[in-house]
């Protein structure tokens, strides 16, 4: 460990992005589409990512933070995020248009095992903004339809408002190859479809063999505990239930310590964690 | 193994002779204490064994601007100056080698890296005092993290040479050097048995990881939350503390945006604290344990040993006592004298 | 783009901060070149008070109920609204006093209840009790550094945020000896940061004009400096320059409870 000259690249340099596209998901949420300036990495950035990692977006002036990639690498070019206006960096955010300029690091983070899922049944459960990280994953899934069993989509949202991608699911609803069911906490103009009630209350569908499933959640902390329970309920081993946490991080690299568990940096070591994670390292969830 | 001596009245031309490689750094006494500054070697006080703040300080300084953003350009302008630092304890080195480990492993630092490519170290040894626990540590000698280790041997110092920059760096003080002989070696044996004997405060860091595990739920937590100031002393202090935070300014006489970057604590409240105010860790009491677990398990589990290096600069920073010393005793069921305990004991 | 209108007014307070502002002497002809000042009574007689503001800054506590018609004009006209310096974000040492307290106080000094005819007077308080503040700068007085930092982002059109955690972190990043540890009545840990530690770093402890920060561990302070052998009165009296009435009884209980 004597001599350190590495010729290296800073990974705290942001690479510069433009906005392609951007339109309101719910009231808070908005959707944006990003492609990358550099045309030698654009290619390379959105197609060798896994489901479930996630990038800095920076905005000079304002500062950096993280968001999960709600795009698939199966279909290169852009990236996707959801983002919800809470604080500074989202509210500067969101007064940006089309063909404005916003900086990007990563991606970052471990991201789904997508190998390790193949040949499985899959069962994925999503709550409001946790969304955006499955959706990465299921349009993965679907564009290798092949490489997996079963698969089944739950995906519960407040009022039919507030849910992410309706019409997006109210068209994937009419796939055959995979299931996929939705549920609204309320319904105030009482012209909801589907299910109604919690989303667990949408487990009564699903047919899967438990030995063989990879089993992911990703919603609101609340609801954790609620649909684990679920998923030990069928049987699933606590090494394929998987999910996905959320964490102030910084620097995505596992450095500056803000998203630290036990001795896990979250940006690195997660966001992604099974449920055995979970019940070793305290303070996960 | 390279060794050398050098003649003791020698040591302040030798520095001198080093400053060849650049700007010479060594502790200094400010007021009780010790400080690393720029100085003169005759100003170096050889006694001296712990800084207010440790060697991390040339490595990632305090604060420094991480990028510039001018017309629609990010530029990375940190260039840091080339530097002698001497007086490098063994405690002070290993917490450099567990910094080097942190900031080299999956994505490189490269203001660490830059950093460490400009500094020269100059370790030098030293005879503990009260608060020094480096035996317990498994850190009271050093293999390597140096350029150059001097042994005081009263009338001479042995030169051992780390690394090969550190013997380039020799060609700078030639003159100075002599062979080493079977004499000094006898002589360092010596001076290593007095040393070992030396050390007084008695702490037992042995099962340490797991204790700190299974002890996830004690009450000691707690305790230890309503004592704590918060005031983020422990991890600026600690040598192999390494948690920051970045911010962006607006310079507007130069038209120029800074993204900063600035040591931070784990112990201040917003540590975990999101956009939109979820809090992780509200309660001082979850910020200290994730402390002391991260130093004491979190380590142990990455790098195979505990991120303390018994410098003992947390004993003596801790307005209320938490330390690594009260914090392991309060863990063992041990006694202990230390102002949070007591807070404890009277406010109960 | 136009430049951002601003105005900088001030309440009941001694007007250190805008004279610091005034004080920005190498940067005040870009200050001035960046925004387009509206009303600065400290620099300049000319104001356009009928103008709409971009930004407000505003110093001093809302002492009177002149201060409070004042207040709400420009929270009125102004876009984002700052409050700067310690009276402004948390009233001052003015604020020392609770209502009651300040009655008597009142008529200590004035003799009779309506002796002042100008302007009635209320009990201090920081303009955040009567309207919306976007954005605050602490300190007795504001320092130049930090302000220019907050204007520069201000011009950016970014709303700052001030950071929350005490000086105790700059006062090590600038290498001093610990005042507490040294049986000082220092107020760190208690303390915002922003200053830089400037006291500290000149050996004076700190006396909390950046204000608290939040969740401050007051007990635990006091706690400490009882057990160094400080009196009651001197612990109360130096946690009640900058913190309040509120804040000293609460204290004073603590420390009796440990006394009796």
């Amino acid at each position: 460990m004597h001599e350190v000259f590495y010729k290296q690249e800073n990974p705290y340099m942001p690479e510069r992005a433009r906005i392609v596209r951007k339109y309101d998901l719910t009231e808070d949420v908005r959707f944006f589409q990003v492609r990358v300036c550099d045309q030698e990495k654009v290619f390379t950035l959105t197609s060798t990512y896994s489901p479930g990692q996630f990038m800095m977006i920076s905005l000079p002036f304002v500062g950096e933070a993280p968001f999960s990639i709600t795009s698939t690498p199966s279909r290169p070019g852009l990236f996707e995020f959801c983002i919800r206006k809470v604080g500074r960096l989202t509210s500067r955010l969101f007064e940006l248009e089309e063909n404005d300029f916003i900086w990007l690091r990563g991606p970052f983070g471990n991201g789904f095992p997508v190998e390790n899922m193949m040949g499985k049944d899959l069962l994925f459960v999503a709550g409001g903004l946790g969304a955006a990280p499955l959706r990465s994953l299921l349009l993965y899934a679907l564009d290798n339809r092949d490489l997996f069993g079963k698969l089944f989509y739950l995906h519960g949202a407040r009022t039919p408002r507030d849910m992410l991608f309706r019409e997006e699911f109210f068209q994937l609803k009419q796939r055959r190859d995979f299931q996929c069911y939705l549920t609204v906490d309320e319904d105030p103009e009482e012209n909801w479809p589907f299910d109604k009630g919690v989303v667990t209350s949408l487990f009564k569908y699903v047919k899967v063999n438990p030995k063989n499933t990879a089993a992911v959640v990703c919603g609101p902390p609340v609801m954790y505990k609620y649909v684990v329970q679920e998923f030990m309920k069928l049987g699933i081993p606590d090494a394929n239930i998987y999910m996905t946490l959320e964490r102030k991080m910084k620097c995505g690299m596992g450095k500056c310590g803000q998203c630290v568990v036990g001795h896990k940096y979250v940006c690195v070591d997660g966001p992604v964690f099974t449920l055995w994670d979970v019940k070793n390292i305290k303070g996960l969830i | 193994m390279r060794l050398f001596k050098i003649k003791k009245q020698n040591l302040i031309p030798f520095l001198r002779g080093l400053e060849g490689f650049g700007e010479l750094w060594g502790p200094v006494k400010k007021g009780n204490n010790f400080v690393y500054v720029r100085a003169k070697p005759e100003d170096f006080d050889l006694t001296a064994l712990r800084t207010i703040i440790p060697a991390k300080k040339f490595f990632l300084p305090s604060k420094f601007t991480s990028l510039k953003f001018r017309d629609n350009r990010w530029e990375d302008n940190y260039r840091p100056r080339k530097r002698v630092i001497f007086g490098l304890h063994p405690c002070e080195i290993h917490a450099l080698n567990i910094y080097h480990k942190f900031y080299t492993r999956l994505y490189p630092d490269p203001y660490y890296l830059r950093s460490k490519a400009a500094t020269l170290v100059v370790g030098l040894s030293c005879i503990p005092d009260e608060h020094c626990f480096c035996y317990a540590t498994g850190t009271s000698t050093v293999n390597e993290g140096f350029d150059l280790f001097l042994t005081d041997l009263g009338d001479r110092f042995l030169v051992w040479v780390g690394s090969p920059r550190g013997e380039d760096s020799l060609k700078l003080v030639e003159k100075f050097l002599e062979e080493a002989t079977q004499e000094d070696i006898s002589r360092y044996v010596s001076w290593r048995k007095k040393r070992d004997a030396s050390f007084k405060l008695k702490v037992d860091l042995d099962g340490m990881p797991e204790i700190v595990s299974f002890s996830y739920d004690s009450p000691i937590w707690e305790k230890m939350g309503n004592a704590c100031l918060s005031c983020g002393t422990c991890t600026m202090v600690c040598p192999t503390c390494t948690c920051f935070d970045l911010e962006d300014e607006y310079d507007l006489k130069r038209d120029e945006m800074k993204r900063d970057r600035f040591w931070y604590s784990c112990v201040f409240r917003e540590y975990s604290m999101v956009a939109g105010g979820h809090n992780f860790r509200e309660a001082r009491s979850e910020r200290l344990k994730l402390w002391y677990t991260h130093k004491l398990v979190g380590f142990m589990s990455e790098y195979g040993s505990p991120a303390c290096t018994g410098c003992g600069r947390c004993e003596v920073s801790c307005p209320v006592g938490i330390n690594v010393i009260s914090v392991v005793r309060a863990l063992r069921n041990e006694r202990s004298t230390a102002l949070w305990v007591k807070m404890e004991v009277e406010n109960a | 783009m136009a430049k951002p209108k601003i105005g900088i007014y001030g309440l009941t307070g001694c007007a250190g901060d805008q004279l610091n502002i005034l004080n920005c002497e190498d940067e005040l002809l870009k200050i001035f070149d960046i925004f387009e000042i509206k009303s600065f009574v400290m620099a300049s007689s000319a104001t356009d008070e009928e103008s709409s503001l971009d930004v407000a800054f505003v110093e001093g506590s809302v002492s009177t109920e002149k201060d409070l018609e004042d207040l709400k004009e420009i929270r009125k006209k102004a876009k984002i609204l700052v409050a700067i310096g310690h009276c402004a974000v948390y009233g001052g040492v003015q604020a020392m006093f609770m209502d009651r307290e300040w009655e008597k106080m009142y008529r200590k000094v004035y003799g009779k209840k309506n002796a002042v005819t100008l302007t009635k007077p209320l009990p201090p308080k920081p303009i955040a009790s009567y309207v919306k503040v976007d954005a605050v700068l602490p300190g007795c007085p504001i320092e130049k550094e930090p302000f220019l930092k907050l204007a520069g982002l201000l011009a950016k059109g970014v709303i700052p945020r001030h950071p929350d955690f005490p000086v105790c972190a700059e006062c090590k990043w600038k290498e001093n000896e610990c005042l507490l540890l040294k049986g000082e009545i220092c107020l760190g840990p208690l303390t915002n940061s922003g200053c830089g530690a400037i006291c500290p770093s000149l050996n004076v402890s700190c006396i909390g004009c950046w204000g608290p920060i939040e969740k401050e561990n007051w007990e635990a302070e006091a706690f400490l400096l009882k057990e160094r052998g400080f009196s009651t009165e001197d612990i109360v009296k130096r946690f009640s320059i900058f913190g309040g009435q509120e804040r000293a009884e609460k204290l004073k209980k603590y420390l009796e409870s440990k006394e009796g």
